[in-house]
């Protein structure tokens, strides 16, 4: 039997050798590769932690109840994005719908919280140039702050395809996709909330380091 | 040794195997004087993981308040003063245990093929491993000073 | 990408029209073809090959004589840097790029790679990132800190102008080249393999493929970290390497070896894979060991992400950190001894016939190992005191990439070139183009072990004359002419057999693995039936079935031959449709990366054009409606 009449069906699930999806499969790979990514910025942050020369200092600048809102917030949206894969496979439109413009609303308000937090930290002098805490903590939040923009997009974009009759059950794989990268942004906010916020925000003066005022 | 064995369910598959569904629990139940209690928290962890209710979104709601539940938890203990010694390794257990609850039933390893799982937990094992080992590294041999 | 495939197809307005033809300039900007993308791969890599070459003739001119002053301090530093960077990044790394492009498909019976448009990005973005990278010797600012811009010497307070600052942002451009390469191929090898083909019964080049892809998958990411905190402390004033602020400059050097060290064996294990096709094609029986090579590369893979502080034994780690690197470094010698056994085994006993192809498989074996051991020895930290930033260094990185990597990749250059082209390379050449380089090698690296332990010191620009120096560094840059020499018998012998054209059949070698299945070269949906594999080495049992039960030596003819492909119905193959927009991202991501040294305008065009080329990208069909068939 001659199988000459089969066609490559490029990124789609048929016509491999496990099973499995394609498109998944380099998800899956795209963000273990994104684990050594943060892994590395993080493994910076801890290993110059406590090693900045002058102020300002976590003690001065992290504000631990607003942004422990902003992580409850994203921390729900990754409910958002679970729902809305959910009801789009089970064809309830109209669900899927309110839960996709739910998460994009909840991400954009957590980069308002970011956008906000920023403009505080430079305001009392906390930039990336100021200190190595500025200069690790700034590098580890803002790309992270981009993943999530980046994902913001991403969801807009399939949000508007939804809309357009595009995104049905039958392809609900591609914002199945989205919400494995959201999810995992999600769990890198996780670890920062917890290392960078939680565990970095009683740090004072290390040693060697010039005490600080606010208002220099 | 079995008490061992059932602390770290073994089911006669392998160690750590929490049976994904109701009928693949371990048979025999468990007899020594541990038993009845372990048995009960086994029971709970299959109840909570086997996927009952797995494609219905009050398991999601589920996981969510979980999750929103340990993230208060993380704050207040960030703000009891009696408890800020222990915060470094309370902050890692909860945020591990975070993760897993997202990774596993949020991003469906737990339900999905082996495949994914094995992709993810080997960057994972080689991450953790290198980054732990540059932090001792830096700790420990004058990074920085 | 998601790609949308929903009832009604929604497409983004084009600028230009979907490239339909099938020949010209726009099927070669727009292919999404493995094997167009593998050539253009090879190509590319090959012109920077020379590149290299000539930045390195100029360094061993300058070091011909001692006090020469032919080339001055400024410009010395600049060729010494670019020649590294070139050669392991634009070199080494692409050439076995194309190599996996070429016969992944064909090895594990794919009619392409996962995803297609995905691969011309990678080839895209590694074009204009290399460009982008070399652009800095027109601006005469070239990266001058060393392939390793190790700071403080690479910050912007010791090493202003632009040089260092294109050469990070240059590599984290090729960092994306290359992760969305490795990632293709992880879901190819993964998923895209023919019915039959399970993971043990795949070809070693492809097992080497993916261990090297998952290597590449993990460890540029940690390149890209440094990159921009490299840039960052250049361009916007961080602190990341700045002592006077507390930053460390060590802390670069270990996140620079966690990549780099890795990195090593994503340039040696391809080597290794073509190697590991080419000595049982011609010793005429099956690998020795299998597994055994397989599972050692495996382990090769894991244990080298736990050595790279050996490169750090002389920045004071501490006597703990040292004896635990010292003994995971000879610890990883082990699986690399295993595979030099099993080649040599594999020799053992065969019916060797001595073509081109195995005479640099066989040199390989002999140099790499040389280099192996060198390597072993500054393993050893007491040892590795004597020896860092000596010329001992030099000759032991050139002996494992030279005479490792470059010799295997010529090696499958001339094994693979019939199966590329579909005709020969001319052998007499080959040979020549063999000894002559062998030669060359030897010559020019030899010597500087001896140089090394006598204690000439790596990057300076000259030496004093009564240092006992002169005759190896003379002899060494006269090996250096030797191997561009035969480089230049190399591309006469293309030429020349370009012209004469002694054409291939299917299977020259009376080979092994799948690709020689089909007609040389492939037709451009590769099988026409996709294979049934039930082997090792399937192509080899399809051909002589009498070995299988238990027959020494093939003792008939062939019985399997090439796929013919004169009558075959091409409308009922579909493949994907070209696409443009991959060449638009890569033009745009090496844009952005311009204008972060530049302008802000610049990366706003480039991030537009990113944006677009992706927004296209993911509304495009595979394939344009109209084509579609049933």
């Amino acid at each position: 039997m001659s199988n000459q009449g089969v066609t490559v069906h490029h990124g789609e699930e048929i016509n491999n050798s496990t099973g499995v999806s394609n498109k998944k499969l380099l998800m899956w790979a795209f963000l273990g590769s994104d684990v050594m990514f943060f892994g590395t910025f993080i493994g910076t942050f801890m290993a110059y932690r406590n090693k900045s020369l002058n102020g300002p200092y976590p003690e001065d600048t992290l504000d631990i109840p607003i942004t422990s809102v902003s992580t409850f917030v994203l921390l729900m949206s990754s409910l958002g994005v679970v729902l809305a894969v959910h009801y789009l496979k089970e064809s309830k439109m109209g669900l899927a719908k309110f839960w996709l413009i739910l998460v994009i609303i909840m991400g954009m308000i957590f980069m308002g919280f970011q956008v906000y937090e920023f403009t505080h930290f430079a305001h009392i002098g906390m930039t990336p140039q100021a200190n190595l805490f500025g200069s690790t903590f700034f590098t580890l939040t803002s790309l992270h702050g981009a993943h999530v923009s980046l994902g913001i997009l991403w969801l807009i974009f399939l949000l508007y395809n939804e809309y357009k009759g595009n995104l049905t059950s039958e392809n609900a794989i591609d914002l199945e996709l989205a919400g494995l990268y959201w999810h995992f942004v999600d769990i890198v906010w996780i670890i920062i909330f917890a290392l960078l916020y939680l565990i970095t925000a009683g740090d004072g003066v290390p040693p060697g380091g010039l005490p600080w005022t606010a208002g220099h | 040794m079995s008490i061992l064995k059932d602390l770290f369910h073994y089911d006669g598959n392998g160690w750590w195997r929490i049976p994904k569904t109701e009928e693949a629990k371990a048979n025999p139940k468990l007899e020594h004087p541990f038993g009845k209690f372990l048995g009960m928290s086994k029971d709970f962890l299959i109840f909570i993981t086997s996927g009952k209710g797995h494609a219905s979104p009050a398991y999601y709601w589920a996981i969510a308040i979980i999750l929103g539940l340990i993230t208060i938890v993380e704050v207040w203990w960030f703000d009891v003063e009696g408890l800020r010694y222990l915060l470094v390794p309370a902050m890692l257990f909860f945020s591990l245990v975070k993760f897993i609850l997202v990774v596993a039933f949020f991003m469906h390893l737990r339900f999905d093929n082996k495949l994914y799982s094995n992709i993810f937990v080997t960057c994972m094992i080689i991450g953790v491993f290198i980054f732990s080992l540059f932090l001792v590294l830096s700790a420990f041999h004058g990074l920085g000073n | 990408m998601s790609s949308i495939l929903g009832p009604k197809q929604f497409q983004i307005p084009r600028i230009f029209p979907r490239p339909m033809s099938h020949s010209g300039i726009w099927y070669w900007l727009g292919t999404v073809d493995h094997k167009k993308i593998g050539t253009m791969y090879g190509i590319v890599s090959f012109f920077w090959f020379i590149m290299g070459g000539i930045e390195a003739l100029l360094i061993r001119v300058q070091l011909s004589q001692a006090e020469n002053d032919i080339i001055s301090p400024e410009l010395y530093n600049q060729l010494f840097t670019m020649h590294g960077t070139t050669m392991v990044f634009l070199v080494v790394m692409p050439l076995s790029a194309a190599f996996f492009n070429w016969l992944i498909p064909l090895q594990i019976g794919a009619r392409d790679v996962a995803f297609p448009r995905l691969n011309a990005l990678s080839l895209w973005v590694f074009i204009f990132g290399s460009i982008l990278m070399n652009i800095s010797w027109f601006t005469g600012e070239a990266p001058n800190g060393g392939w390793f811009g190790y700071p403080p010497n690479s910050t912007i307070q010791f090493n202003p102008g632009n040089g260092m600052t294109f050469w990070v942002l240059g590599l984290n451009v090729l960092g994306v080249a290359s992760i969305a390469a490795g990632l293709n191929f992880i879901v190819t090898i993964i998923n895209m393999r023919a019915p039959g083909m399970t993971m043990m019964r795949m070809p070693v080049f492809t097992w080497m493929t993916f261990i090297t892809s998952i290597l590449i998958v993990l460890a540029l990411p940690i390149l890209g970290v440094a990159g921009i905190q490299m840039t960052g402390d250049r361009v916007y004033g961080t602190n990341f390497f700045n002592s006077e602020a507390g930053g460390d400059p060590i802390f670069w050097q270990h996140i620079f070896w966690l990549f780099g060290h890795p990195e090593v064996y994503i340039l040696i294990l391809p080597a290794m894979g073509i190697v590991s096709e080419i000595l049982p094609t011609f010793a005429r029986k099956p690998l020795f060991g299998y597994t055994f090579i397989v599972f050692s590369g495996a382990i090769i893979g894991f244990m080298g992400w736990f050595v790279w502080s050996h490169h750090m034994f002389t920045v004071g780690l501490g006597p703990a950190a040292n004896t635990a690197f010292t003994l995971s470094t000879m610890l990883i010698a082990i699986p690399t001894g295993v595979k030099i056994f099993n080649w040599l085994a594999t020799l053992w006993g065969g019916s060797i016939k001595f073509t081109t192809a195995m005479l640099f498989s066989i040199g390989f074996i002999a140099m790499f190992t040389i280099g192996g051991l060198s390597g072993v020895t500054h393993a050893v930290s007491p040892s590795d005191a004597q020896q860092q930033d000596t010329y001992y260094v030099v000759a032991h990185f050139h002996y494992v990439l030279f005479g490792g990597a470059i010799f295997a990749i010529f090696g499958g250059l001339y094994f693979w070139w019939p199966k590329f082209t579909g005709y020969m390379l001319n052998e007499r050449l080959g040979i020549l183009n063999f000894i002559i380089m062998m030669i060359g090698f030897n010559l020019q690296f030899a010597p500087m072990h001896w140089l090394g332990l006598d204690g000439m010191p790596r990057r300076i620009y000259t030496y004093a004359e009564n240092m006992g120096w002169e005759l190896s560094n003379l002899a060494a840059t006269v090996g250096g002419f030797l191997i561009a020499f035969s480089v230049l018998i190399f591309i006469i012998n293309v030429f020349i057999s370009r012209r004469n054209k002694k054409l291939a059949s299917g299977d020259p070698w009376d080979a092994r693995t799948l690709e020689w299945s089909i007609s040389s070269p492939p037709p451009h949906y590769n099988f026409v039936n996709i294979p049934q594999v039930e082997h090792i080495d399937d192509w080899w049992y399809k051909k002589y079935p009498e070995l299988l039960e238990g027959s020494p030596k093939q003792t008939k003819s062939a019985k399997a031959t090439v796929e013919d492909t004169s009558n075959v119905d091409e409308s009922k193959i579909h493949l994907p449709d070209l696409s443009y927009y991959p060449l638009f991202v890569g033009i745009g991501l090496s844009i952005a990366a311009l204008g972060v040294i530049y302008s802000y305008a610049l990366v706003t065009i480039g991030l537009i054009l990113v944006f677009w080329g992706c927004i296209g990208w993911s509304t495009e069909p595979v394939n344009e409606p109209h084509e579609k068939h049933h």
